[in-house]
């Protein structure tokens, strides 16, 4: 390990060696005093990564003071349109990683910065400016951060740092600049707890921003969903198996899983695989993940849903003369399906509310992005949005099971509309026959729960 | 058996409840007394003050205007104990320890109270600003969780808007972390596809957003809840770098030897300094507590703590 590292080193210092050889070739002999390490500014796009021009943010200049000089002032010159004149600036100097205290006067003069040191500054220091505050152009673009530097009296040009690249104002952020300016949101947010929690100008930032990693969610959870029903079906097939060892693996598998954590399940996995070298995007771990999690619980509706079709149905699938495989197939699976509804669809919300706790590994999901949002701007509004685009799934779900939870429990009770007495008798002699030729088609058993007065069982119990 | 469990279950329950209840009163009498109980710090630091050359200062601070607290005699802290060696609990017991939370205890002292830290007092280190924030003071008596917030915390513009921040305690830089068999650079990151992890709302997230602008337009930079969640995470080749202050870095990888993989690939010098957030509504605390901080330098104390932490004077 530590060769290696010399190595690298002495990789580092050749690559260098070059580098300096290079740059001594294209200068001109007259070399920059002060050189230029570079120029940044803070992305200000509320919940973006851009820095938008017309709206306050942070330039950062670095320069290192070249050997035997003495600076004793820098002024940078950025493009017209550039303002500098409500900024901040703090001055920093560092010898190595050491703090340096520097003192001067800062004077902001339209598009340029002017800064005079109280002592001039020496060799092999750092000089760092943050200028916070400052505007760069409205219209946007590659803004170049020029300028001059006095040394010994005389003003140099500096040497042009890699330029910023900015852009010019979103409609979002202008929204987000009116509402900055009316009256009553200023009135709104001076009740600390609307301030805090619902924060008119972060709700719109955060509808915007939050609204990737909303449909990352949904993404995950729609993509693994299909999987944990095949794979729950398969455990559940195999835990009322009469092999005793499909039985013990499924045992095991559901109830590991059932017993722990998904914070947990989710550690060992997006932790654990790349220490085995296996390298899978964060997102379709997390589909992973979560499909596995959910197979184990699906397995256990599935099983609970299969157990409660009574015997009836068995013997007299066998008096038909159907084989076990055929019974499962065209009699009780149907059945299994019109009676779990409710449960699987309580479990696909609670799927979807648990992705939120793939955020702590990083999975750019709704969670993720509120958190980001909350720590940058200090408000809890980002929060209150994920809450109400989470409600915004799950709530619409919750409704449908309450409606076939309603229609099923008034089925079994013999609610529902009734037939007249003469066509029920018709009815009853035509299911007669019906029963014994067609059978129902998978549509209708699946719409079966949504239809008043259609005879269904009870449901299952929510087994999570 | 189920039945013993069951009962020593209800019993742990009960117990449980108690304890809550007690909590419950405590905090009901916190804010009753806040003035008698500064009154009270500040004639018994008198008292002692021939062994301590500060106490004069703290008596005065308390004469001037006495700071607000959440809990009577106490100074109560938050910070988020995943960032040693600043803060971190004790393998074994869950104690809060670390540079922050000695740094504490030695302030209090100096203000004649006692540092509280409890179980409660960790938090995500993105809440800490708007919990002290938060505090309510309206009533003339401290209402909220906690009285500061020392957790490494640099001193920015933006914090410095939202909070109060007090006089730097310590200088600190940025840095790079690879693994040792990686050739990654701050140059060769700033690209489409490369994965940088940093802890959620720090500077160094700040600097990596403003820094690797390339990176941070493709998602790649990845924000986690802690720096030892992106360290494991480099180390499992989760993402290709991670960006922290350097005396964490250094702690980790150089001095404790957590990780034997990783390496501090660059030291990036910001000349940032570490404050203690307290709350703008009770300037008087913000004063104590620059004064005992002061106080603390002069006598020597943050000398010993910086040995104690970082193996040598910073």
């Amino acid at each position: 390990m530590m060769s290696k590292r010399h190595s690298n080193h002495a990789l580092r210092a050749l690559m260098a060696c070059v580098a300096a050889m290079v740059a001594l070739a294209i200068l001109p002999s007259a070399a920059f005093a002060l050189t230029t390490s570079k120029a940044t500014a803070r992305p200000n796009e509320d919940g973006g990564t851009g820095v938008i021009g017309g709206i306050p943010t942070r330039l950062t200049w670095e320069g290192t003071v070249d050997a035997g000089e003495q600076i004793s002032g820098v002024t940078l010159e950025l493009p017209a349109g550039t303002n500098f004149n409500s900024s901040t600036t703090k001055l920093t100097a560092l010898e190595g990683l050491k703090r340096m205290s520097v003192e001067g006067e800062v004077v902001p003069e339209g598009s340029s910065l002017k800064v005079k040191f109280s002592e001039p500054v020496g060799e092999g220091l750092l000089i760092r400016l943050e200028v916070e505050g400052m505007t760069f152009p409205e219209e946007g673009g590659d803004v170049v951060v020029g300028g001059t530097y006095t040394e010994s009296g005389k003003e140099k040009p500096l040497q042009a740092a890699k330029p910023i690249a900015t852009i010019a104002n979103t409609p979002l952020q202008k929204l987000v600049d009116h509402l900055d300016n009316q009256d009553w949101v200023a009135a709104w947010n001076s009740v600390q707890f609307l301030g805090m929690f619902l924060k008119p100008q972060i709700m719109v930032t955060s509808f915007a921003s939050l609204f990737t990693g909303w449909l990352v969610c949904l993404f995950i959870v729609i993509v693994a969903y299909p999987f944990a029903i095949i794979l729950g079906l398969i455990f559940a097939l195999m835990k009322i198996s009469k092999h005793r060892l499909l039985r013990a693996i499924a045992i095991v598998y559901i109830n590991v899983l059932r017993g722990t954590p998904l914070f947990l399940q989710i550690y060992i996995m997006f932790f654990g695989l790349p220490m085995m070298n296996i390298v899978i995007d964060n997102n379709i771990l997390g589909i992973i993940v979560m499909a596995i999690n959910s197979s184990a619980y699906l397995a256990e509706i599935f099983r609970a849903g299969i157990e409660s079709i009574p015997t009836g149905q068995y013997e007299a699938a066998a008096s038909l003369g159907m084989g076990h495989l055929q019974t499962m197939i065209y009699v009780i699976l149907p059945q299994t399906v019109r009676r779990v509804i409710p449960t699987v669809t309580s479990d696909f919300i609670m799927a979807f509310k648990d992705t939120s706790l793939l955020s702590s590994v990083g999975v750019m999901e709704l969670m993720m992005f509120a958190k980001n949002l909350t720590s940058v701007t200090g408000n809890m509004t980002p929060y209150v949005t994920a809450a109400i685009f989470y409600l915004i799934v799950t709530l619409p779900l919750i409704k449908v099971v309450t409606i076939i939870e309603k229609r099923m429990a008034n089925s079994e009770r013999g609610g529902g509309p009734r037939p007249k007495v003469k066509a029920a008798a018709e009815k009853d002699a035509q299911d007669e026959t019906s029963s014994a030729g067609a059978e129902p088609s998978l549509a209708e058993a699946l719409s079966a729960p949504f239809k008043a007065g259609t005879s269904v069982f009870g449901g299952v119990a929510d087994v999570r | 058996m189920s039945t013993v469990s069951r009962r020593s279950f209800v019993k742990g329950g009960s117990l449980f409840a108690g304890v809550s209840a007690l909590g419950l009163v405590a905090c009901g009498g916190s804010g009753s007394s806040t003035a008698e109980s500064a009154t009270d710090a500040s004639t018994e630091s008198t008292a002692d003050s021939s062994a301590e050359s500060t106490a004069e200062s703290t008596a005065t601070t308390a004469e001037s205007a006495e700071p607000m607290l959440v809990n009577e005699g106490k100074l109560t802290c938050i910070s988020n104990m995943y960032f040693p060696p600043f803060e971190f609990m004790d393998e074994k017991t869950g104690e809060p320890m670390g540079f922050d939370i000695d740094l504490s205890k030695a302030i209090a002292e100096h203000m004649g109270l006692e540092a509280n830290w409890t179980k409660e007092s960790n938090m995500g280190f993105d809440t800490l600003v708007p919990t002290i924030k938060s505090i309510d003071y309206s009533s003339g008596k401290a209402k909220g969780k906690a009285d500061i917030a020392i957790a490494g915390m640099t001193i920015t513009d933006k914090r410095k808007q939202e909070v109060d921040m007090s006089d730097p305690y310590l200088d600190s830089n940025q840095s790079l972390i690879t693994r040792v068999d990686s050739t990654e650079t701050l140059e060769s990151l700033d690209a489409r596809g490369k994965q940088i992890a940093v802890q959620d709302g720090t500077t160094g997230e700040e600097w990596a957003r403003e820094n690797l602008p390339v990176a941070d337009a493709s998602k790649g930079i990845v924000k986690l809840d802690d720096v030892i969640n992106a360290m494991n995470g480099l180390n499992s080749k989760s993402y290709d770098a991670v960006i922290t202050d350097l005396p964490v870095a250094m702690y980790q990888i150089e001095i404790e030897k957590n990780y034997p993989d990783l390496q501090i690939a660059e030291p990036i010098p910001t000349g940032e300094q570490y404050g203690i957030a307290v709350s703008k509504d009770n300037p008087a605390l913000t004063a104590a507590i620059n004064e005992a901080l002061a106080a603390v330098i002069a006598d020597g104390t943050m000398k010993k703590l910086q040995v104690k932490w970082f193996g040598s004077e910073v």
